[in-house]
């Protein structure tokens, strides 16, 4: 009885504030709901009809995709690099440490308001550093263009993944012997070599976590780009997130934004059942 | 130091150089536009050096955000979930490292599978559901409590995967000794586990307090009424869809809402990386 008694508040938590929610949003999903919130009756499927015949919602979920592979993508081949680094020998190490693990602690909010004035158009300091440096003639309309606000966003989104998915990398490391390394250098591997053939293998069980953890947390970011840009100029940058977000509350249409909100839930258990395979395979 | 440990230091420093840059960027940002006077802001081209320093902009800004009323609410509501989620993630933890029960292995599971969701996944659901609840006069919106029981639900899972993996490193001898010298099994958790746990407790506890500091989407969901948003919300709503923003005041309001945590989350870095990552990898 005792484990129960103490599991037991978790568990009414977690039904009450997850499970409710949930129930809500499969019921508003298949029903008519008007913009303030009544529910006019079961349609069965015409939500998800909907949003699947709706141009912005197919644009946000390849976007989406594009958003989830690029920033995950970028993260882990930066953070290899950086974590590899880290992990060696050198004057400074502790400073470049805490350097690397700086964008952690800020909020995301505030990361994305700081980094939207940089990249204002005519004040800010990316532009005054890029023309004083000559690499660009005019001002350029960083987050007022589709073709630069996304890929600006991917960036930020990257360089607030780094500290994370580079923690997991050198917990990988740590656990790598270094006399391998002496033993193969012996035998005459070059330091790539040693790198491609003992390390990246070894590493694989940490690279694989690190990118299912990443893909569910940037899969569901919201702050960055919504603080930004809104999904503009012209819906332009909208993932599923934001256009859930801007359904629900902004445009008055409840019914496909449950559908939305649903569609992301079902990929992120999906996601999530990976995970817990990847974790019972690989033991750790 | 030898000239291989020179070479090797001149190599790591030249391959950090880029994300170094990018990292102090923000910090540089904040604090050359928070210490601007207002007139050098919309200048062009701009500078990154003031012509001297405008301290009173912290002042400025303090009055017209109504900076004090934010704070006070986020320590509030940062406060109050941490030690909700600490009061029922430290009996759950203690169960799951220190007893065997039925279906722990589905417990587990279960935890894991509610840490990967996102509020913000949940956000519709959340938000009729504090709507429908009545309290105080109106509903769970616009109410701190409504906060504060959403942040604790969806840090729960973090927390209780932490403690429990401290936990399970705690001695079960030292309990066992006690009920011998006829203590009872409270007695024993109270007296001999709890002191123990409290560095495990220390640790999850900032770590949950920093993820309620700095959450943005429960709280601009759920918190309408300006004299009850957070710090997130307060600085955001300086900058979204305005067409003049004071960019001096919102980067002095912007650097004292993140420099203390960012602060206090370096210095205990080295602790909370271990845990950090317990839960996700170990």
């Amino acid at each position: 009885m005792l484990p129960w008694l103490l599991i037991m508040p978790s568990l009414v938590l977690a039904f009450g504030v997850i499970g409710y929610p949930f129930y809500e949003i499969i019921r508003l999903s298949v029903s008519d709901v008007s913009r303030f919130g009544q529910l006019r009756g079961f349609v069965g499927f015409a939500n998800f009809v909907t949003i699947a015949t709706d141009p912005i919602f197919v644009a946000a979920l390849v976007r989406t995709l594009v958003w989830t592979i690029a920033v995950v993508g970028g993260t882990i081949l930066l953070s290899i690099p950086v974590a590899l680094v880290l992990n060696q020998d050198f004057a400074g190490r502790g400073l470049a440490r805490i350097i690397v693990m700086l964008p952690w602690s800020i909020a995301l909010s505030m990361a994305a308001i700081v980094w939207m004035w940089a990249f204002n158009a005519d004040y800010g300091m990316i532009n005054a550093t890029l023309r004083q440096w000559g690499i660009i003639g005019q001002s350029v309309q960083w987050l007022a263009r589709p073709e630069t606000a996304f890929p600006v966003e991917i960036g930020i989104g990257i360089v607030v993944s780094i500290p994370f998915t580079t923690t997991i990398v050198l917990g990988g490391l740590s656990s790598v012997p270094g006399e391998i390394y002496e033993a193969a250098r012996i035998d005459g591997a070059r330091p790539w070599q040693s790198f491609l053939h003992m390390t990246l293998p070894m590493l694989g069980p940490f690279l694989n976590i690190a990118i299912v953890l990443n893909v569910i947390h940037v899969f569901s970011s919201f702050p960055i780009i919504w603080v930004m840009t809104q999904g503009g100029p012209d819906n332009s940058t909208h993932i599923l997130v934001t256009y859930l977000y801007e359904l629900s509350f902004y445009l008055g249409r409840p019914g496909p934004a449950a559908a939305v909100s649903l569609v992301m839930l079902v990929i992120v258990f999906g996601a999530t059942a990976l995970y817990m395979r990847l974790r019972a395979k690989d033991g750790i | 130091m030898n000239s291989h440990r020179w070479r090797r230091t001149l190599l790591a420093w030249a391959v950090l150089a880029p994300l170094v840059v990018v990292n102090l960027l923000p910090f540089a940002v904040m604090f050359s536009t928070a210490l601007k006077p207002a007139a050098e802001v919309l200048v062009y081209p701009p500078r990154w050096l003031p012509s001297h320093l405008a301290w009173h902009n912290f002042v400025d800004m303090w009055k017209a955000v109504d900076f004090g009323q934010a704070l006070w609410n986020s320590l509030f509501i940062a406060i109050c979930s941490t030690a909700l989620t600490l009061a029922i993630a430290v009996p759950a933890a203690y169960a799951l490292g220190r007893l065997r029960f039925r279906f722990q292995q589905s417990y587990k599971q279960f935890l894991l599978v509610t840490q990967m969701l996102s509020p913000v996944l949940l956000v519709l659901g959340l938000f009729r559901m504090a709507a429908a609840i009545p309290y105080d006069g109106g509903s769970l919106v616009d109410s701190k409590l409504g906060v504060i029981i959403v942040y604790a639900t969806y840090q729960l899972a973090f927390a209780v995967w932490m403690l429990a993996a401290y936990f399970a490193t705690i001695p079960g001898d030292l309990e066992e000794a006690a009920w011998i010298d006829g203590a009872s099994r409270t007695q024993a958790v109270l007296r001999i586990f709890l002191p123990l746990a409290v560095p495990a407790m220390a640790v999850t506890g900032i770590v949950t307090f920093v993820a309620s500091w700095n959450e943005f989407t429960v709280a601009l969901t759920l918190l309408r009424d300006p004299a009850l948003m957070t710090l997130p919300i307060r600085v955001v709503n300086l900058v979204a869809g305005r067409y003049s923003v004071e960019w001096n005041q919102v980067m002095a309001a912007a650097l004292l809402a993140t420099v203390p945590v960012a602060v206090v989350f370096t210095v205990l870095q080295r602790y909370l990386v271990t845990g950090l990552t317990l839960g996700s990898v170990k």
